[in-house]
């Protein structure tokens, strides 16, 4: 603090500190703390409550018609029941109006199995896309980073790059229509006389998770290799002329010299990956177009959406949000990186 | 560990249009301490990485031990490198980084460790096995470096500068030690350096290389006292050149006409008279006339006189250049001023054709 006053004045030193606290206030913790709250309780709503407010008016009715007749000695006890009745209707009409919260696990704790198991599934289907895109990823960046000339290093990159000025939803659509029952791929197998549009015998892509993998590998891949890209390029080529010169094989080179370095990258492509996939809407729902299973994701966006359940949907947002966290500190952990190392 | 001999056999190696290293023959005999010696860019660095294996020559053929090395990558040859930086693996520790070739080797865990130990004993780092190469010094990380090639018992072991990252003392010291690993383990040693102290006082030969060129081979002694081409004087050592033209010659000497006058050396390279010659005479050769009778002879202006500890070095100035005498330091010609008499013997002095110095 007081060396940035130093370096660059109380001024700028202010405008510093205002925006990122405004930073941190506005788009981490307000959001966060809102679905947090949101998750946390839920209205028990009486079906009931119309009903017996209109039953209460009506009696209201009858009693002012009652104290209208009413003579004497029996008019204060009809007024004292005309009171309480306008005070039970009063108490039910503010039930209506600003339900009571009933704050608690509920919602997290009432997911139904099917639910639970679909929460799972995704964690899978995530991990599963981290893994595969990683298996990917790795040999393109260490391609880049080491083995390609300068020039053809930069051509890579560029046709890396290329896809990304594409709309994300265009790249899903475009795998979409190469996976598609009569899609790219399914019209040459038929050209090949291997499958009949006539007798249906595609092959039902679509109905495979693998192809949601697939699109997923394909969206977020750029988030796998620049990480990885920036690490192996800060390795010392001499290290893999030596590992080299000392007879190490391929497999060993990488595994005892390259992936060691590159551990920060991986460690930041794989939390990347996964968190995005776990958490993306768009793919799953264009690529199956329901025709296989839901992802998480998309029960989140029904619980908002459709069910109009904002506390429930909260809950099942901020549990993914906990499992990325789980996620990035079993990651940190594995990989033996702190944040200082991911945050490079 | 035993040494082998290596041979390059007409090799050639091109970069596209450039050409690294013109027609090369070498030979390297097993077990001795070789270096290549030349400034930066002159492909010694090429000839040390066609012989590891890491290139393959265009043309001729590398020969390690007699058998052809030409299309074997540099795990699959007899050879050890050890790199300017030392390239050692940060990560690992250091008894690791030693025992990375038996790794690769499929030496089980406890039998490489214990290689390791042995090794890292043999370049005196009892004790640093667990700690990681940043710890280290960086003579201690030199010796790391020198254990982890000596692991994977090389026949040959080639150095690519390695002790140009160190300070002067640290350098001094560790000459000695390497000079001292070498004589234990009796592997061949290709050395490479553009340092010629460095050169001169570990070799056992040395390769001049100037401009891909292979310039002179000889042994340290000769390469200094008799070396071949104007380039190889000046690069090696230093040297004083008269330049001028072959007036006469009588039984192996040769006289030229200089700027300074008739100077008389041995004519090496056998010129006839005419010819552009280049006269050389080490400044620990030339003296100062007070009343010795020398062959050659002529008068100078005195410019200074730079101390150097236990030397002197008396700087003279003629119509084309400097001249230098080298002293023991005994306390005299403090008070040295004006046009000085100075000269060496015909004996002494060595008469080339004209060519190209070093600029160093």
């Amino acid at each position: 603090m007081n060396s940035l006053i130093r370096s660059y004045g109380k001024g700028l030193t202010g405008i510093f500190i205002t925006l990122t606290a405004f930073w941190l206030l506005l788009l981490i913790i307000l959001p966060q703390a809102f679905m947090l709250d949101q998750s946390l309780w839920s209205i028990d709503k009486d079906d009931q409550l119309g009903m017996k407010i209109d039953r209460a008016y009506s009696d209201l009715g009858l009693l002012e018609y009652d104290a209208q007749q009413a003579t004497g000695d029996t008019k204060p006890a009809v007024q004292a029941k005309i009171e309480a009745l306008k005070v039970e209707i009063a108490t039910l009409e503010s039930q209506e109006t600003d339900p009571p919260r009933e704050y608690g696990l509920q919602n997290y704790s009432r997911m139904s199995s099917l639910h639970f198991s679909i929460f799972v599934k995704s964690i899978f289907y995530a991990l599963a896309v981290t893994v595969l895109a990683f298996v990917v990823c790795y040999p393109v960046a260490f391609t880049i980073a080491k083995l390609a000339t300068p020039q053809r290093a930069a051509l890579l990159m560029l046709g890396l790059i290329i896809p990304y000025a594409i709309n994300e939803l265009l790249r899903v659509y475009a795998w979409l229509m190469i996976l598609d029952y009569q899609g790219v791929i399914n019209s040459f197998l038929a050209w090949m006389g291997v499958v009949s549009f006539a007798d249906k015998t595609w092959v039902p892509f679509l109905e495979y998770p693998g192809s949601v993998f697939v699109a997923l590998i394909y969206a977020y891949v750029l988030f796998m290799i620049f990480p990885i890209y920036n690490t192996v390029d800060t390795l010392d080529k001499n290290q893999l002329e030596a590992a080299q010169d000392l007879g190490g094989s391929v497999f060993l080179t990488h595994w005892r010299v390259v992936i060691p370095h590159a551990k920060p990258g991986i460690a930041v492509g794989c939390i990347m990956t996964f968190m995005l996939s776990v958490g993306s809407y768009s793919v799953p729902q264009i690529m199956t177009r329901g025709k296989s299973g839901d992802w998480f994701s998309q029960l989140i966006y029904r619980q908002f959406f459709e069910t109009q359940n904002w506390n429930v949907g909260a809950a099942y947002a901020f549990s993914l949000v906990l499992v990325c966290l789980i996620f990035i500190l079993i990651m940190m952990k594995v990989f033996k990186v702190g944040i200082r190392d991911i945050s490079k | 560990m035993r040494g082998k001999d290596v041979r390059l056999e007409d090799v050639v190696m091109r970069f596209g249009s450039f050409t690294a290293v013109q027609q090369t023959n070498l030979t390297i005999n097993a077990g001795e301490f070789f270096s290549i010696l030349g400034p930066s860019g002159c492909g010694k660095t090429t000839i040390l990485r066609m012989v590891s294996g890491f290139i393959d020559p265009s043309e001729g053929r590398v020969l390690i031990g007699e058998e052809q090395m030409n299309g074997l990558g540099p795990a699959k040859r007899p050879t050890a490198l050890i790199f300017q930086n030392l390239a050692l693996f940060p990560l690992m520790s250091n008894w690791e980084n030693v025992a990375f070739g038996l790794e690769a080797r499929g030496v089980d865990k406890a039998k490489r460790r214990d290689r390791a130990y042995e090794l890292m004993a043999l370049v005196g780092l009892q004790g640093h096995e667990e700690k990681t190469p940043n710890e280290l010094s960086g003579g201690q990380k030199q010796r790391v470096a020198i254990a982890r090639a000596l692991a994977v018992e090389p026949a040959v072991l080639l150095l690519d500068e390695p002790l140009s990252a160190l300070d002067l003392k640290l350098r001094q010291y560790m000459r000695a030690e390497l000079k001292e690993i070498q004589r234990k383990t009796g592997v061949t040693f290709i050395f490479i350096t553009h340092d010629q102290g460095e050169a001169l006082t570990m070799s056992d030969r040395i390769a001049v290389m100037k401009a891909g060129v292979v310039e002179q081979v000889d042994t340290v002694d000769n390469l200094y006292a008799h070396p071949r081409t104007p380039f190889v004087a000046t690069f090696v050592g230093e040297n004083n050149v008269l330049e001028g033209k072959i007036s006469d010659l009588q039984d192996g000497y040769a006289v030229v006409e200089t700027q300074q006058g008739a100077i008389r050396g041995i004519n090496q390279d056998k010129a006839t008279v005419g010819d552009k010659a280049m006269v050389f005479v080490r400044p620990e050769r030339t003296k100062l006339l007070n009343g010795a009778a020398l062959d050659n002879t002529f008068e100078v202006d005195f410019e200074r006189r730079d101390l150097e500890g236990a030397f002197v070095n008396l700087f003279f100035k003629t119509d084309t250049g400097s001249i230098i005498v080298h002293e023991a330091n005994l306390g005299q010609h403090k008070e040295l001023e004006g046009r000085a008499k100075i000269g060496f013997n015909a004996s002494d002095a060595i008469v080339m054709r004209s060519g190209e110095l070093s600029d160093e």
